[in-house]
């Protein structure tokens, strides 16, 4: 008989034992699960974000986040000097800003606006009729600048593709001289970055200027020149690493960033607290999975002291033995390790709901993200556990003095 | 106003001076306060004299006597962000920062800060600033409910604590039964010279809440031992003063009015199963 | 009643099969040492049926884990078919205890949630029988010892007699030199024992060396030779 099937009959003689203890690894081995998806996720997520935009390269004027520290001066010189670069496919310049819009009740309600040259690329998904026009588009362009719509903007604002509406530059509760500007809602779309609930309008970088929507300039700067990000994609087969280092070389002074380099710098800085909780978290379920089945094994070894003292006389080796408990341990664990994968899919789903609750986030973003290395390292602490679990028995039972053992069965 | 370079954020306090921070005295050479990191990573400390520029290529920089160090309000919100900061009076900052050539420039500042001596009238009170002054945003520092990402941090450690209590409560029970097992033949005699199961019950249960008590509070007591570690951890990382983790007695009551309970009922519930047996059942090998 | 199965060596050959001089077994205790060994010698041959008797704590079973390999002495020698113990690897005297010798326990020691047949089967397995092999041989011992029709019932499900058969078809699995048996009637009614005794009966018949540590006069009886111990030392012999 096989260590295996030798294991599940001894499993099998204590049913409701081994049950709740497949039960304890299955619950925890979700939680680790979790945690492992948890450890990168946030990255994982932030990543494919960034990547949807089709750009690779981002370039700010400080370490600060787009649109959160000073714009990059001479925006449109640095612009050209990149789009020049035999790397780079497109470069664009992105603008952000604050606009407000006064609602049918009189009310004021802020909205973020950003602005971006005209690229191939999309930035955004069309949910309802048109996209931005292209600059220049001929006879019979509409001269009232249009804006694209997010869904909560467009649904509060009460506005249907075609419609018109009034921005003016600020906060709700500004007091600004800055008239408001009309735009034309050219289409309802989703953007990457928005959150629940957001309010985002995007349009042209001739439409933004015009309307003053970039905030606080210093005078005698060019306001037209200026950017807050620069986005480079990049032609097929060149290296993100190899685009940056030429953007630096062209323009010194900018800071210069590759999606990964971006990801290392928030998995440092802002992301860190996530993936600090989730190695404590991972160690401690780990911990607790070895506890489990270790005291589950050592009570069953103890119980049958005898047994094992038995079968060592009968001739079983010690390594026979230790198979035997090696196997008991691995079938205890690894059925509670495959409970907790759909386990903890299903709990990572909750707990993704209740993190994405938090202020700001885009929607698209998820905290805990499947990836292989996640499952990957889940059955390697599983199992880690499960052969660290059995030592101690091992030790118990192959090193236990056969004859004594004997002797105290008969006397106890 | 130019806008101030993240790296050389400065804070501006009232007009009055704050202790410490005033111009040394004969020098002529204006005083600030340097944060513990900002002093810590530059190497600087009381007395220092230093040149501070509003531009990220040090044009234009202005000399200032450090006067104190300080330990800046551990900000939850700015966790991850290096608390490189001063702080200097009002004028000196404007002097730094303010474009000469805008006459209205020295009279700008970013916020004013109240505190209000009845926090129930805040609405009132903005009501009242909002009439004198049009034009000014006036918020309460409070952020609304649904805007709070530690509400929302609390919710996901609930959550997991929630999960780690199904998990611990099936280790519990295995560990029940097999207690419940071991003294499956002591029980058995004792229904076998006539005990009842009742009163063998209770003797569980009270052992149950006994043994459920003790590790609870022990597990109170490692937390609490515990949490000097996780926050000397999490404080020298972030390089905060912030205290991440807190036992609380509202929290230590709570937790061992979850464990008590539990680890009672995971006996009798143990026990139970065995008893429901009959007595022969429970003497045969 | 069916014939008594094959075991290693059916005739009786020349030469020792367990010879054993200075016997000396001390454990350490709070209290100080006890001598339960006191400089035993023993030889036993091939086909014989010895018995070992004496009150409790003189040190037969201790004599008996001693001679069965599963314990060592403090002091003096032990050669298993003229090839000493003493320095032997444990993977090595483990080997020995399930090729060349059977062990019969007073507790019976069945693997509770294997099946009788199981029991008898598995050591035999773990000694590389093929699968052949092992049915053939499981069937023949369960025959032998009279429980056919009740192979595939758990120890739960066997009275203690049963038991006890099943536990000498496992012990005689691999065909051993040398059946060792520590009070194997001794948590058995008196007719069961009786049974036992016939068994190992039958067994020294066909050939089988046994030591058998008894105290059934039934088991004794039947018996070649007889050794009396007393305070860890053998005393007499008698036939």
């Amino acid at each position: 008989m096989s260590p295996a099937a030798f294991a599940l009959r001894s499993l099998g003689r204590d049913p409701v034992r081994a049950a709740l203890g497949i039960a304890g690894i299955a619950i925890v081995g979700a939680l680790l699960l979790d945690m492992l998806l948890l450890s990168r996720g946030l990255l994982v997520s932030f990543g494919d974000l960034l990547e949807s935009t089709g750009f690779e390269v981002r370039v700010t004027a400080t370490d600060a986040l787009p649109g959160m520290g000073p714009p990059i001066e001479e925006g449109n010189e640095a612009l050209r000097k990149i789009a020049a670069l035999p790397e780079a496919d497109e470069a664009v310049a992105v603008r952000f800003g604050e606009g407000c819009v006064r609602l049918a009740s009189g009310r004021e309600r802020g909205v973020g606006v950003f602005a971006i040259g005209f690229n191939r690329r999309k930035e955004w998904t069309i949910l309802e009729r048109d996209d931005l026009p292209a600059p220049n588009a001929g006879p019979g362009a509409s001269e009232v600048p249009s804006l694209l719509a997010s869904r909560t903007f467009a649904s509060e604002a009460g506005l249907r593709p075609g419609d018109r509406v009034k921005l003016r530059p600020g906060s709700p509760g500004d007091e600004s001289v800055l008239p408001a500007t009309e735009f034309r809602v050219a289409g309802i779309a989703s953007f990457p970055f928005d959150g629940e609930g957001s309010r985002t309008a995007a349009m042209g970088l001739p439409s933004f200027s015009a309307a003053h929507l970039g905030g606080d300039r210093p005078r005698g700067a060019d306001p037209g020149g200026e950017a807050d990000l620069l986005l480079v994609s990049l032609r097929p087969g060149e290296s993100p690493e190899g685009a940056v280092a030429a953007i630096r070389r062209v323009a010194p002074g900018l800071r210069v960033f590759s999606i990964e380099e971006f990801l290392a710098r928030f998995g440092r800085t802002d992301f860190s607290y996530f993936r600090q909780i989730s190695a404590a978290l991972a160690g401690i379920t780990g911990f607790f999975v070895f506890l489990l089945v270790a005291t589950l094994l050592t009570v069953s070894v103890n119980q049958r002291l005898g047994e094992v003292a038995a079968l060592r006389a009968l001739g079983f080796s010690r390594r026979r033995v230790a198979s035997d408990l090696v196997a008991e341990s691995a079938l205890l664990v690894g059925a509670g390790a495959a409970l907790s994968v759909p386990l903890g899919l299903a709990l990572a789903r909750v707990l993704d709901g209740i993190l994405r609750t938090m202020p700001g986030l885009p929607e698209r973003l998820h905290f805990f993200v499947a990836t292989p290395r996640a499952f990957l390292l889940h059955a390697l602490i599983l199992g880690g556990a499960a052969l660290l679990a059995a030592a101690w028995p091992i030790g118990l039972a192959a090193r236990l003095p056969i004859a004594a053992t004997l002797r105290k069965e008969l006397v106890g | 106003m130019k806008r101030i370079p993240g790296i050389l954020l400065a804070f501006v306090i009232a007009a009055r001076s704050a202790a410490g921070l005033a111009e040394a005295p004969g020098t002529g050479v204006p005083s600030i306060l340097v944060t513990r990191q900002l002093a810590e990573a530059r190497h600087l400390s009381t007395g220092d004299v230093v040149r501070l520029s509003n531009d990220p290529s040090g044009k234009d920089p202005r000399t200032f006597r450090i006067a104190g160090v300080y330990e800046p309000v551990p900000d939850p919100m700015r966790l991850t962000a290096k608390r490189w900061e001063a702080r200097m009076h009002l004028g000196d900052l404007l002097g730094m920062t303010a474009d000469p050539a805008d006459p209205a420039a020295a009279e700008e500042v970013s916020a004013i800060h109240l505190a209000s001596r009845n926090r129930t009238d805040l609405p009132r009170l903005q009501r009242a600033i909002a009439a004198r002054a049009p034009g000014v945003l006036v918020a309460a520092s409070d952020l609304p409910e649904g805007a709070d990402p530690f509400r929302v941090l609390e919710r996901f450690h609930v959550a997991i604590s929630i999960v780690a209590v199904f998990g611990s409560t099936a280790f519990l029970l295995a560990l029940m039964v097999i207690r419940a097992e071991e003294r499956r033949e002591v029980a058995g005699i004792l229904r076998l010279v006539g005990f009842p199961r009742g009163k063998i019950l209770r003797q569980v249960l009270v052992e149950g809440i006994a043994v459920a008590g003790a590790g609870a509070v022990f597990g109170v007591v490692l937390a609490m031992a515990t949490q000097g570690i996780v926050n000397a951890f999490f404080q020298w990382h972030y390089d905060t003063a912030l205290v991440f983790v807190r036992v609380t007695p509202g929290l230590a009551v709570q937790c061992v009015l979850v464990a008590v309970p539990l680890g009672a009922v995971a006996g009798f519930v143990a026990s139970w199963s065995l008893l429901r047996r009959e007595v022969v059942d429970l003497l045969r090998r | 009643m069916t014939p008594a199965p094959e075991t290693s060596e059916g005739a009786v050959l020349g030469g020792a099969l367990v010879e054993a001089r200075g016997l000396w077994k001390t454990y350490p205790m709070p209290a100080g040492p006890v001598d339960a060994l006191r400089g035993a010698d023993i030889r036993i041959g091939r086909g014989e049926y010895v018995a070992v008797t004496g009150p409790s704590g003189c040190g037969k079973s201790t004599l008996l884990h001693i001679l069965g390999c599963v314990d060592s002495p403090s002091r003096g020698t032990l050669h298993f078919e003229g090839r000493p113990v003493a320095g032997l690897p444990d993977s090595e005297r483990s080997r020995l205890r399930l090729t060349r010798i059977g062990f019969v326990f007073q507790r019976f020691y069945l693997v509770p949630m294997l099946t009788a047949w199981e029991n008898v089967e598995i050591v035999q397995s773990e000694a590389g029988a093929g699968k052949a092999a092992r049915r053939e041989r499981t069937a023949e011992l369960l025959d032998f010892v009279g429980l056919s029709d009740r192979a595939g019932h758990r120890p739960s499900q066997l009275s203690g007699g049963e038991m006890q058969r099943v536990a000498i078809a496992r012990a005689l699995a691999n065909r051993p030199s040398l059946l060792l048996a520590d009070e194997p009637t001794g948590e058995l009614d008196e007719e069961t024992g009786e049974q036992i005794a016939s068994l190992f009966g039958r067994l020294h018949a066909a050939g089988t060396s046994l030591v058998v540590v008894t105290h059934n006069p039934a088991l004794a009886e039947r018996a070649g030779r007889r050794l009396s111990m007393r305070g860890g030392r053998i005393l007499e012999e008698g036939a």
